[in-house]
């Protein structure tokens, strides 16, 4: 008999064999394997083993049953290392995916790798993927992020990129995080805003997919009586699906994921992975979520502790503020009487005595001496009146000027030189008027003392936003940051450089008006005052 | 010649207020404590009276409600070694007041400013 295929010749050519196909040239000459892999499945065959069997040799209906169950056998095997192939590319997948989902704990982070594993190719494929996390406080899902082209056109681009760059997973997430997110975001936003819903919604498919905690494919969703057809529009698809994330009894949130662009059927199989790769997501979500609540903790720990540290230092200076005014109160009375008595008799014998007379010296020496005594002493009481201001709209550069022109003969005295550049037009201060003088006449004063003869004071005043600066500047001896900040607490030991209470004074003035009072070293050597006033009155 | 009355514990500040005010042309008359001074008030009219607000072991404030209570025509200036006066709205009654200084011109000038309104408001109001 002449047969059509070439089966039983050990070596074929091209010519007989038309369904060897390039790179499968070895076949002409391996008999054994052109046999199981060509001619089982050539026309050729089939019709020599029809002809075989219409002669009536006995052993062809064998023949066709063991041929048929070899083919069956052969699709299942290759059907089972498919499946097995393609499992191994999803347990390489998962082991990269956990990898990257272990080592982050920013949130973001983790939606970033969690929806790029959904989208991305090498991934689960899904054309598209939307978070929705559950919302106590609203009691709510809400949702909180998209990814996934929104057009054909942005779909082929994505594609093309991701097929070019050949990239990680971790590195896909990585460029999404820092790149796409919040465009990401915004893009996806209406979506997000009609995909929440609330929790109290039972029948909803998101809350039915978190109570059951299952995945749930939809399919037909225009026309799903279980589903709400809104859903549907809002998204688009007739298909996809809904993936619960629990994590040890929490519900996480939910992912919904679909095939908006090419429209391919979601398998039970991508269901089944996705359903594996769930519950590490969760997991990193809940404690993404977590440390990001921790880490709030410990910055709000923080900012207490910083607080705390704060009001310490102000308790102590209080202290310190509350035994100077005990002090000042206890010694006014067996101080001031004394001093009256002195200072008031010499001056009643100084008016009765002669000019030549050689004790009017001594005398006027005494009622001096009662005089600055008494001064030191108002000085010390002041404490006691800094405690309640009265506040009102005041003009700063006339209180400026009124200063300036009381210090004039003890300027002059100690030869320094003071220059006045005073902004026009500023607004009204709301300070108390007579304890701002105290300040800045006490900042002069201070400043005078320091002055080697023949320096300078320069006095600026000048709006910053909705504030009125007095700006203070001295060329005379530079003061220590340290000794800066002894000179504005009471009897500190930096008392050689002022006058031992007036400078804390002014400090405690401004306190109490709630302003800052900063001293600095001046550019051109000596020292700088700021102090700023406010032009409005504070809110009540 | 207005009759000024000065109150004070501290006797050499009778002495120096006596002095300084009579030389500037008043009648002075002291006491050293509240009970003194009310029987004094009670004794002879006055134009007006100086009162120390700490007196020993009595309130010079207590002394002045009584006599804004008693006499509520009679000025007062009050004397204080220092400014905390104005804490006590007691001391609001006061027509007046001076920080103690060795310099006594302030209480001079106060003297004369609430003699004078007193005067005004009596010459407005016709009283003799």
């Amino acid at each position: 008999m002449d047969w059509e295929c070439c089966w039983n010749k050990i070596e074929v050519t091209p010519e007989e064999c038309p369904y060897i196909v390039e790179g499968e040239e070895e076949l002409y000459t391996i008999h054994k394997r052109r046999v199981m892999e060509k001619c089982l499945e050539c026309p050729r065959f089939v019709d020599d083993l029809r002809r075989m069997q219409e002669s009536g040799a006995p052993l062809t209906d064998v023949l066709t049953y063991i041929i048929s169950e070899f083919r069956d056998q052969r699709a299942q095997l290759h059907s089972m290392g498919s499946f097995l192939n393609s499992k191994a590319r999803e347990s390489k997948f998962l082991h990269e995916l956990s990898l990257v989902l272990q080592t982050s704990l920013d949130l973001d982070e983790v939606l970033s790798v969690a929806l790029t594993a959904i989208t991305a190719g090498k991934g689960f494929g899904m054309n598209r993927a939307f978070l929705l996390m559950t919302d106590k406080e609203r009691h709510c899902l809400k949702g909180y992020l998209g990814i996934g082209p929104s057009n054909y056109e942005e779909a082929w681009q994505i594609w093309q990129e991701i097929g070019q760059n050949g990239a990680s997973l971790a590195a896909m997430a990585k460029n999404f995080l820092d790149n796409k997110l919040s465009t990401e975001k915004a893009k996806f936003n209406d979506i997000l805003e009609k995909l929440s819903v609330s929790l109290d919604d039972h029948a909803h498919i998101f809350n039915r997919a978190l109570r059951e905690r299952t995945s749930i494919l939809v399919i037909d969703a225009f026309h799903n009586p279980e589903v709400d057809s809104r859903l549907a529009h809002i998204l688009g698809v007739d298909s996809f699906l809904v993936m619960p994330l629990i994590s040890r009894n929490r519900r996480i949130g939910i992912i919904v994921a679909d095939n908006c662009i090419t429209h391919k059927q979601i398998s039970p199989q991508d269901m089944q992975s996705l359903e594996i790769f769930a519950f590490p997501v969760a997991f990193a979500l809940e404690r993404a979520s977590l440390y990001e609540r921790v880490q709030e903790d410990v910055d709000k720990l923080t900012e207490a502790n910083r607080k705390l540290k704060e009001q310490q230092e102000l308790i102590v200076r209080m202290e310190k503020m509350a035994l100077v005014g005990r002090i000042t109160s206890s010694i006014a009375h067996s101080i001031r009487n004394p001093l009256l008595i002195i200072g008031g008799f010499a001056r009643s014998l100084l008016k009765n005595i002669e000019a030549s007379d050689p004790k009017r010296e001594y005398l006027e020496s005494i009622v001096n001496e009662a005089k600055q005594l008494e001064d030191v002493l108002d000085e010390v009481l002041n404490y006691s009146d800094s405690l309640y201001p009265v506040k009102d709209m005041w003009d700063v550069n006339h209180l400026v000027t009124g200063v300036c022109r009381e210090l004039q003969g003890a300027l002059e005295q100690h030869r320094v030189t003071i220059s006045i550049e005073l902004a026009p037009g500023l607004p009204m201060a709301y300070i108390d008027y007579k304890q701002i003088a105290f300040c800045i006449r006490t900042i002069l004063g201070n400043s005078m003392e320091n002055q080697t003869g023949g320096s300078a004071i320069r006095i600026i005043s000048r709006l910053e936003g909705d504030d009125i600066v007095v700006d203070i500047t001295d060329t005379g001896t530079e003061i220590p940051l340290e000794a800066r900040e002894q000179l504005t607490t009471p009897f500190s030991a930096a008392q050689g450089l002022g006058s031992g209470v007036a400078l804390p004074l002014c400090k405690t003035i401004l306190d109490r008006h709630g302003l800052p009072f900063e001293m600095e070293s001046a550019a051109e050597g000596g020292t700088r005052y700021i102090i700023r006033l406010p032009s409005r009155k504070e809110e009540s | 010649m207005a009759k000024i009355l000065v109150v004070d514990d501290e006797s050499n500040i009778r002495r120096l207020y006596s002095q300084e005010l009579s030389e500037e042309g008043y009648l002075v008359v002291t006491a050293a404590s509240a009970t003194e001074a009310v029987a004094k008030l009670a004794e002879s009219d006055f134009d007006l009276v100086v009162l120390d607000i700490k007196l020993k072991s009595e309130s010079g404030l207590e002394l002045l409600q009584k006599i804004v209570k008693e006499k509520h025509d009679m000025p007062v200036i009050l004397c204080t070694a220092f400014s905390c006066y104005k804490d006590d709205f007691s001391a609001w009654l006061a027509d007046g007041y001076v920080v103690k200084s060795s310099d006594p011109q302030e209480l001079k000038d106060e003297i004369k400013r609430v003699l004078d309104k007193k005067r005004i408001l009596r010459q407005r109001s016709n009283i003799p």
